[in-house]
C-alpha cells in the first residue's frame, strides 16, 4: 500500500471508522489548538474541530494526498473554518449592536453573554482597527451598520464597484490576519 | 518545528466520532459507486470480455492461458459454463454436483482446429440465452437456491459469481495476449467484494488457518468498503485489521495472485492475517 496519508485517505474513502479514529488520535490535538487560537479554547473550538472531521469524514476525496499532507489539508480546513466562524460571529455582534440602538430602552444582554462574544469580538475589532481608513469605512458601514453595498456608496461618495472591490480587500485582508495568528499558534 | 499542543477536551474525540458516524455510515466506500442488479452485473462483464475478444488477433487464440488450455480453448470452456448455467436453470439436477472442469472439458475441446470467429460467435450466443433466460424467470422467491457446479446458491448470488468469474477469465486471456489486466467497472466490483468479503469467516474455517476473533477488513478504491467479520472457528481472542486494494483482493480470491503480491497492511497478529489470506484463494472455482 502507499504512504501514509494516501493510506489514511483510501481507508477513509473506503468507510474505515478505525481510520478516522487513527487520524483524530494524531491530528485532533493540532487542529483544536489551531482553532482554539482564532475562536479561543471552550465550545467554538471544540464545534470547529467536529465540523473539521466530519468534513473529512464525509468528503474524503477532497483531500488529495499528492496535493499535500493530510496535516496541511486538516490545518486548512481548521483555519477557514475558525474564520468562518469569526465572520459570523461578527455579523452577529453588529446585528446585536443595531438591535440595542433601536431597542435602547431595552435590557442590555447578560453580563454572561457579552463575556461570551468578548474574545472573539476583540480579535476581529482589533484586526479591523489595522485595515486602511478607506477599507475600514466600507466594513463599518457594511457590517456595523447593516447597509448594503448601494447604500454604502451613496454614503461615502463612490461608485457602487469600488466599495465591493474594497469590501473585498478588506476581507482578504481580515482573513489574512486571523490566518497568521492561527499560523503562529501553539 | 515542534510546538506544543493543547489537550484535546475530555469527550471531544467521542463527540467528533460519533457525529461523524452519523453524518455517514462506516462500511460503505465513497464516493458512492452505482448500485445495479447482479443480472446487470454478469451482462456488463460479459460486454468487457466480449471486448476483449473481439480485439485479439488471430494468433492471440491460439496462445496458452490456464490449465492445458489456450485462449479459444478458455473461451470454449466459458461456452460450455453457460451450457450448465441454463441447464441448471431448467432445473437439470445433473448439473448440481457436476465438476466445473471436466463438466466443460467437452466444449473446451471442440473449439480445436476451428474458426476463433465461430467460438466466440458459438459463446455470445450461450451468453444471450443466459441472459434471456435469467430474464424471463419469474422468481417468487430471490433467495431460492440454484445447484450447479457443487455450490447451492440464490440465483443473484450465482449471476455475481458468474461475473466474477468472466474477469478473471478475461484477465487470463488478456495476460496470454501480452495486454493490461482489466479493472472491473467497480459497480461490477461493489458487487464481487460484497460476495468474496463475508465469506473469507467460512474459507478460513474450512481451510484450518487459525484465525483471529474477529477481521477488520478494508478494501480500498471505488467498489470497496469495510467489514467486520466475526470468523467462525477463532484461534484465539483477538482482532486483526487487514487493508488492501479491492481489485487486488478479487485476483487474490481468484487464486491469480498471492497475499504477498496484494501486499496488505495488516494491524495485528500477522501470522493469523496470513493464514486468512491463504484461505481466500480457496474460494477460487478453477
Amino acid at each position: 500500500m502507499g504512504g501514509t496519508d494516501a493510506l489514511l485517505a483510501a481507508r477513509l474513502a473506503a468507510g474505515d471508522d478505525y481510520a478516522l479514529a487513527e487520524v483524530f488520535d494524531r491530528f485532533g490535538p493540532a487542529v483544536y489548538g489551531a482553532a482554539a487560537c482564532v475562536v479561543g479554547a471552550g465550545g467554538g473550538a471544540q464545534d470547529v474541530v467536529q465540523d473539521v472531521f466530519v468534513e473529512l469524514w464525509s468528503h474524503p476525496d477532497r483531500y488529495d494526498p499528492d496535493a499535500g499532507s493530510l496535516r496541511g489539508y486538516l490545518m486548512l480546513l481548521a483555519r477557514h473554518r475558525a474564520v468562518d466562524t469569526m465572520r459570523s460571529e461578527l455579523r452577529r455582534i453588529a446585528r446585536q449592536e443595531r438591535h440595542y440602538r433601536l431597542t435602547i430602552d431595552e435590557s442590555p444582554p447578560s453580563p454572561g453573554e457579552q463575556v461570551l462574544s468578548a474574545h472573539m469580538a476583540s480579535e476581529v475589532r482589533t484586526a479591523i482597527h489595522r485595515l486602511p481608513a478607506a477599507q475600514r469605512q466600507v466594513i463599518e458601514l457594511a457590517y456595523f451598520e447593516g447597509m448594503t453595498c448601494r447604500e454604502v456608496a451613496s454614503a461615502v461618495g463612490i461608485p457602487e464597484g469600488t466599495v465591493k472591490s474594497r469590501l473585498r480587500l478588506a476581507l482578504a485582508k481580515l482573513e489574512t490576519v486571523l490566518d497568521r495568528q492561527l499560523l503562529e499558534a501553539p | 518545528m515542534t510546538a506544543t499542543q493543547p489537550d484535546v477536551p475530555t469527550g471531544l474525540r467521542a463527540r467528533v466520532l460519533e457525529a461523524s458516524q452519523h453524518a455517514r455510515a462506516a462500511g460503505e466506500s465513497v464516493p458512492a459507486v452505482q448500485a445495479i442488479s447482479p443480472a446487470e452485473a454478469f451482462s456488463r462483464a460479459a460486454d468487457a470480455l466480449y471486448r476483449t475478444l473481439s480485439a485479439l488477433d488471430s494468433a492471440d487464440w491460439s496462445r496458452h492461458t490456464i490449465r492445458d488450455l489456450d485462449v479459444q480453448g478458455l473461451v470454449g470452456h466459458l461456452t460450455g459454463v453457460e451450457d450448465d448455467v441454463q441447464r441448471c436453470l431448467a432445473g437439470d439436477p445433473a448439473v448440481k454436483l457436476a465438476d466445473h472442469v471436466e463438466s466443460t472439458q467437452a466444449a473446451a475441446t471442440r473449439q480445436a482446429g476451428r474458426d476463433p470467429a465461430q467460438t466466440l460467435g458459438e459463446w455470445r450466443d450461450a451468453v444471450s440465452r443466459t441472459v434471456s433466460l435469467v430474464a424471463a424467470r419469474d422468481d417468487d422467491d430471490p433467495e431460492a437456491c440454484v445447484g450447479l457446479h457443487g455450490m447451492r446458491l440464490p440465483l443473484h448470488v450465482l449471476l455475481v459469481v458468474r461475473a466474477f468469474e468472466l474477469w478473471t477469465h478475461e484477465n487470463d486471456i488478456r495476460l496470454a495476449a501480452g495486454l493490461p489486466l482489466a479493472v472491473p467497472d467497480p459497480a461490477v466490483l461493489r458487487l464481487m467484494t460484497r460476495l468474496a468479503a463475508p465469506l473469507l469467516p467460512v474459507a478460513a474455517a474450512s481451510a484450518g488457518a487459525p484465525g483471529p476473533k474477529r477481521l477488520h477488513l478494508v478494501l480500498t478504491g471505488a467498489g470497496g468498503g469495510t467489514w467486520d467479520l466475526d470468523m467462525t472457528d477463532p484461534a484465539e481472542a483477538g482482532e486483526v485489521s487487514i487493508v488492501a486494494d479491492a481489485v487486488g483482493f478479487c485476483r487474490l480470491v481468484a487464486d491469480r495472485i498471492t497475499p504477498a503480491e496484494l501486499d496488505p497492511y495488516i494491524t495485528g497478529d500477522h501470522g493469523q492475517a496470513a493464514g486468512v489470506l491463504a484461505a481466500a484463494a480457496t474460494l477460487a472455482l478453477d
